[in-house]
């Protein structure tokens, strides 16, 4: 009680189980908005090389991404750290386990269950990611004129292994997995319950789940079938 | 009487043993046979409890109260769910016709560091009644309030009101819940009170008092299992949980300083 | 030692008596109360409420429980509702008939002041109740509503859904555990009341056991609150919970508190029947039922074909022939007695023969499923996981079971005992309710009881009486902590054979087949040979097992089944020399041409108050006439 009562109200909020729930669900919102929108973009690739690359172009001489950048890393690393905070004091909150626990079936699913796995395997995926693509090769080219990355390459060459196009997969279905449980608990933790919208806002999240699990892995898999020209 | 010798069932079970808090426990296996059908779960254990004592045994010590599901005494694991898992039923409503003959029956108590075990079967839930004193209350003395058809209540509300009234407070829901999360239970009381005119004026102070005495008797946080709605014996629902969380949002971020 | 009744009803016309009294009590100064403690012992409607309005008031209160919580007393388990002269459905209800009814109802045997006060409080418990958020059932338009009850004709029922009793009581523990967060109130769950302390003629204080360590513990206090319940268990099967025990009475009454009309038993008419020897309680069914379904035997003796089977003109609805105009809805004696006449004559069905059929088929064909699933529908269900069986198909089979006791320790209109001090509220005491309880009324009066009376006269008592400090370190405390101590040692010695419920289940059957439903002068003789002889085999063959310094339900169990052995014999004793039928209380002796019970109101128009003399010798029974000045003594007839 007096750790509690010596913080200010907003650290009270932030240390509550309620909080810290609804820091998850903000960052976890934040992200998914990231994802589909990543998703989007990277449909482009389907475009062919030129309308990919001048979107990153564009995107990336913005000088607004570093602000999203910014806001990214952050949310990435609250969403984490908070996820292995909560972990840890659940586990703690039962530490005699027990003999022999069953799901009713009726309750918890697959997804829910594995959070925090999912959780790492995609934290797993954003580094290599990021080394990959982000701060992997740079190669050149120009587009009507103006010289950018050329991120459609390093794409495509990248999935000519099936290894990655199969951990790429793998990956893809964890996230999937993940935000099929996310997308509407997020909203239960926001507070956000109703008879008439709970039922569809969990069929919304089935649907963007797949969609993202699907659509993330058409790439890998459509660049490997195409091959590098 | 019921229970003909033809339908007399033979039982393994397997049931933890611990003398007090601080001993260790362990599971122990014991065989019981002309079980009938018609018995409850806890007449089961009664004619246990009785050849154990016949033997000079120690026998199972197990809460247990009105045998009618309305007291929220009985509270073990059955087979690993709270309360055997039959929907909407507590353990002193289980039947033994939902088992059969020769199966194995793993019994074991309510586990979760803030219901500590007192012997066997028996957890302390006293933490309940530390988060309800903590704020699970409308603060009117006995007096002469003002006449009870004063204030008309929404039928809609009252019968909300009333779903999540009907909380027992067994604890199933914390023993289910893989975080040993206490949010259904303390959101049931809250949403009661936040439904009814006599609650409300409180309830911005209500819900911040409740849910930090839960947070800091040590229960785990929800991560929106579900699996609590399922096991709860009342039908207690997680709309109650959502129910609290915007309350507690609004009341800490928008509300005066407690 | 020998003690005097004095009712101590206030003079004045019964409508003024109450607010007379409460005017002319003295009060406790505001800044002086947090001086004086006060011990509640229980948890129930009455306990939460009286320990509640206690510390509200600025008493320091200790209460105390066998259960883990206070909010699982035996209270919870009331399904139907609760009673209050509101007239909210503008049917002529009033206070006068509250009053009325319940007199009536009782068979004459209540004091009529108790009562009138009980009526006239009634409307603020419901008021109080909404206060604290209980949820009672509403109409669409958001106002109150009632309904009908137990035979009633007036709607005067305030309910919350099937849960009435759990609502009242998370009500009366929500304002108790604000007390307890508050500081005001200390909470002693899952102890045992083993003792009262009697110092200098004054109850002072309590011996508990702790009942996770083992421990006897000591409180001492100004004044004692005994709000522990009903003896129903006494009869091994009944609709009580499990741990409802008659110790904590049971121990004042040794101590001096005069015990009244032990006998009066109710039985209630809908129960779900015994399936086996293993059955452990039994559980009730709610008597709404009844609006619905109508009870009936085959015409023959031992007619054993599937109830589809036998076409009506080879029913007997028994309830409807005998009382034309209540039927299926009369009170609840007398369709229990009515249940057990017809199984005594070899109609009962099911294996055992001893239920009946209460069936639904007809108001399904009249009303449709839909509408008895809306109305009944938890009911049904419960009863399907009971007993397997689907009562839209096939029709339930009931019978009665012993359900509240309306005997208890005697009180004065202040609801104190003989021993000064001890105050005695809710099913506890000797109550309100004269011979026969009706149905909704022990809610309220364990409301009134704890929530409008107690804080009244518990001032009273605390003002005008000197109290010299005690401590535990008293000799009175560590006698009775012996005496105890002593009783439990003895128990763990005996090393015999029979379990606990071997002997319980023994007491049970003799309290049933005569001490139970229709009593008569044989059986009650041979109940009085018999239960001593239970008793000593309870000494001498019991087998205790575990640690006597640990948790130990069976220790439990054996103090309790101790006092049980003492208190049976005194029901039988109180039944014997009742030479009258009344209320719950029937002697067969003493009916009419037609079956009926027959009170002799020149005779017995007194409550009984039994007085403790030793163990070895027949305790003295006093009398407190009844005099009725308001209501006039009739026959109850509900043909
Ligand atoms: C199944 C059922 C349904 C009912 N339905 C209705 C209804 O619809 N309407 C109605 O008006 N009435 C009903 N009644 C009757 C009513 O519920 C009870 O009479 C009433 O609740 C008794 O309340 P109480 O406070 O006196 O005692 P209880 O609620 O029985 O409480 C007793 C308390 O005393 C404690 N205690 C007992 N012994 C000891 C001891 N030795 N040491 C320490 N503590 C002890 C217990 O722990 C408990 O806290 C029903 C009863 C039953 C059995
Ligand atoms: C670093 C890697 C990640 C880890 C370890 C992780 C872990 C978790 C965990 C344990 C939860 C459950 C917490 C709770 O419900 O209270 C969770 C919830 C969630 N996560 Fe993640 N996650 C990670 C990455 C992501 C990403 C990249 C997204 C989005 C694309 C995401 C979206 C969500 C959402 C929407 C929720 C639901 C929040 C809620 O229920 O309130 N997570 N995460
Ligand atoms: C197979 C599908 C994917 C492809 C083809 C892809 C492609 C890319 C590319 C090309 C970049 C580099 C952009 C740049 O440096 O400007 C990038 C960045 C990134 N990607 Fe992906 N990505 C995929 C899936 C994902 C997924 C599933 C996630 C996480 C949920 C993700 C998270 C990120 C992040 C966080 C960055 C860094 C963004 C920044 O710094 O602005 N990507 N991705
Ligand atoms: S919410 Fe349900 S499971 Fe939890 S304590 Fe209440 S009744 Fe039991
Ligand atoms: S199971 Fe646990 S995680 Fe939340 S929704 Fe229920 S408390
Ligand atoms: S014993 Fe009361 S709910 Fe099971």
């Amino acid at each position: 009680m007096t750790s509690q009562s010596s913080c200010s109200w907003l650290k009270t909020y932030l240390c509550s189980s309620i909080g810290k729930k609804q820091l998850m669900a903000i960052t976890g919102l934040g992200l998914s908005g990231f994802t589909i929108g990543h998703l989007t973009g990277n449909f482009l690739l389907f475009a062919g090389p030129e309308a990919f690359n001048t979107y990153g172009y564009k995107l990336t001489s913005n000088p607004l991404i570093y602000i999203a950048e910014m806001g990214l890393i952050v949310m990435f690393l609250m969403h984490l750290s908070v996820a292995l905070k909560l972990t840890m004091e659940n586990n703690a909150a039962r530490p005699q386990k027990y003999y022999m626990r069953v799901k009713t079936g009726r309750g918890a699913g697959f997804a829910s269950s594995t959070m925090i796995y999912t959780g790492l395997i995609i934290f797993a995926f954003v580094i290599t990611h990021l080394l990959h693509f982000k701060f992997g090769a740079y190669y050149e080219i120009e587009h009507s004129g103006v010289v950018m990355r050329d991120l459609y390459r390093l794409v495509m060459e990248s999935y000519q292994s099936p290894l990655a196009v199969a951990w790429y997969i793998i990956c893809m279905l964890a996230l999937g997995v993940h935000l099929s449980h996310g997308i509407h608990s997020l909203f239960q933790s926001l507070g956000i319950n109703h008879p008439k919208y709970t039922p569809i806002i969990t069929k919304i999240a089935y649907i963007l789940s797949s969609f993202v699990t699907v659509g993330f892995s058409s790439i890998p898999l459509w660049a490997y079938f195409q091959g590098v020209k | 009487m019921g229970g003909n010798a033809a339908a007399d069932m033979k039982l393994n079970l397997k049931i933890w043993r611990q003398d007090s808090e601080k001993k260790q426990g362990q599971m122990v296996d014991y065989k019981l046979d002309n079980v009938s059908p018609d018995m409850s779960f806890l007449e089961m254990i009664d004619v246990l409890n009785n050849k154990l004592v016949r033997e000079g045994q120690d026998p199972v010590a197990f809460d247990h109260d009105c045998r009618e599901g309305i007291c929220g005494m009985c509270s073990m694991m059955i087979n690993g769910i709270p309360h055997g898992g039959k929907k909407e039923t507590t353990t002193c409503q289980l039947h033994m016709r939902s088992f059969k003959s020769g199966d194995t029956i793993v019994i074991e108590p309510f586990r979760a560091k803030a219901f500590p075990v007192i012997k066997d079967l028996m957890v302390d839930r006293s933490a309940f009644d530390a988060i309800i004193s903590a704020g699970g209350f409308v603060s009117v003395n006995t007096g002469n309030p003002q006449d009870a058809n004063a204030l008309p209540i929404s039928k809609v509300n009252a019968d909300l009101a009333m779903d999540a009234a009907a909380c027992i407070g067994c604890g199933a829901c914390v023993a289910s819940c893989k975080n040993a999360s206490a949010m259904l239970f303390v959101s049931a009381k809250i949403s009661q009170l936040a439904l009814l005119p006599q609650g409300e004026p409180e309830h911005e102070k209500r819900v911040q008092t409740m849910v930090n005495k839960m947070d800091e008797l040590g229960f785990g946080n929800c991560t929106n299992e579900a699996e609590c709605e399922a096991v709860c014996p009342k039908g207690i629902k997680l709309e109650n949980i959502a129910r609290m969380n915007r309350g507690y949002v609004k009341a800490s971020i928008l509300g005066r300083p407690l | 030692m020998s003690f005097k009744l004095d009712s101590k009803i206030p003079s004045g016309d019964i409508r003024e008596k109450w607010e007379n009294h409460k005017f002319s009590s003295k009060l406790v100064n505001p800044a002086n109360k947090r001086k004086f403690k006060v011990i509640v012992v229980g948890t129930g409607l009455a306990g939460a409420s009286a320990a509640a309005t206690c510390a509200e008031l600025g008493y320091q209160v200790s209460t105390f429980c066998i259960q883990d919580s206070p909010r699982r007393a035996h209270s919870i388990a009331a399904q139907g509702g609760i009673n209050a002269a509101k007239n909210y459905p503008n049917d002529g209800d009033s206070v006068w008939r509250l009053f009325y009814d319940t007199v009536k109802g009782g068979d004459y045997r209540a004091r009529e002041a108790n009562v009138y006060r009980l009526a006239q409080v009634s409307a603020s418990i419901i008021d109080q109740c909404v206060a604290q958020g209980v949820p009672f059932a509403r109409e669409y338009g958001g106002m109150l509503d009632n309904r009908s009850f137990g035979g009633s004709q007036v709607s005067r029922t305030f309910y919350a859904r099937g849960q009435t009793g759990q609502q009242l009581l998370l009500g009366a523990y929500s304002a108790l555990m604000r007390q307890v967060g508050n500081g005001n109130v200390k909470m002693y769950p899952r102890r045992e009341m083993l003792d009262l302390v009697v110092i200098d003629g004054k109850a002072r204080g309590v011996i508990m056991r702790n009942l996770i360590t083992g421990e006897l513990e000591s409180h001492e206090a100004d004044a004692v609150l005994l709000c522990t319940g009903g003896y129903g268990n006494v009869f091994f099967l009944s609709t009580n919970a499990m741990g409802s025990n008659a110790t904590a009475a049971w121990r004042c009454y040794k101590r001096g508190a005069g015990f009244g009309n032990p006998c009066y038993t109710q039985i209630h008419p809908t129960c779900i029947p015994v399936s086996g020897d293993h059955q452990s309680k039994l559980t009730l069914m709610s008597e709404s039922l009844r609006n619905d379904g109508r009870v009936w035997v085959p015409n023959k003796v031992g007619d054993k074909r599937n109830p589809s089977e036998i076409p009506d003109s080879e029913r007997d609805y028994y309830l409807e022939r005998v009382y034309p105009s209540f039927g299926n809805l009369a009170p609840r004696d007398v369709s229990s007695r009515q249940a057990k006449f017809r199984c005594d004559e070899g109609k009962g069905v099911g294996s055992s023969g001893l239920s009946v059929f209460l069936d639904f088929r007809d108001s399904i064909k009249r009303l449709g499923e839909d509408k008895i699933r809306e109305r009944y529908g938890n009911l049904f269900e419960m009863y399907e996981r009971i007993t397997a069986e689907d009562p839209y198909k096939t029709p339930m089979r009931i019978y009665p079971a012993v359900h509240y006791t309306m005997g208890g320790l005697w009180v004065d209109y202040n609801l104190m005992s003989t021993i000064p001090g001890l105050h005695v509220l809710g099913e506890a005491n000797f109550s309100d309710h004269g011979a026969n309880r009706l149905g909704a009324s022990a809610l309220m009066q364990g409301l009134a009881d704890g929530y409008f009376v107690i804080p009244y006269t518990l001032g009273q008592y605390i003002a005008s009486t000197k109290l010299e400090k005690v401590t535990t370190d008293h000799d009175a405390f560590k006698e009775a902590k012996d005496r105890s101590q002593k009783q439990i040692d003895s128990l763990f010695a005996v090393k015999g054979s029979k379990t606990v419920d071997d002997i319980h289940k023994a007491l049970g059957k003799v309290m049933w087949d005569k001490v139970g439903m229709s009593r008569n002068d044989k059986g009650l003789k041979e109940a009085i040979a018999e239960i001593p002889k239970i008793r000593e085999e309870f000494y001498q063959n019991v087998k205790l097992s575990g640690d006597k310094n640990n948790m130990n339900p069976e220790l439990e169990k054996a103090t309790r089944v101790a006092d049980f052995l003492e208190l049976g014999e005194l029901m039988a004793r109180d039944a014997l020399e009742r030479k009258e039928s009344c209320g719950g209380h029937f002697r067969e002796e003493w009916q009419t041409a037609d079956g009926e019970a027959q009170r002799d109101d020149e005779k017995f128009c007194h409550a009984a108050v039994w007085e403790y003399t030793g163990d070895k010798s027949v305790p003295n029974r006093h009398t407190e006439e009844l005099t009725f000045d308001n209501v006039k003594l009739a026959t109850r007839s509900y043909k």
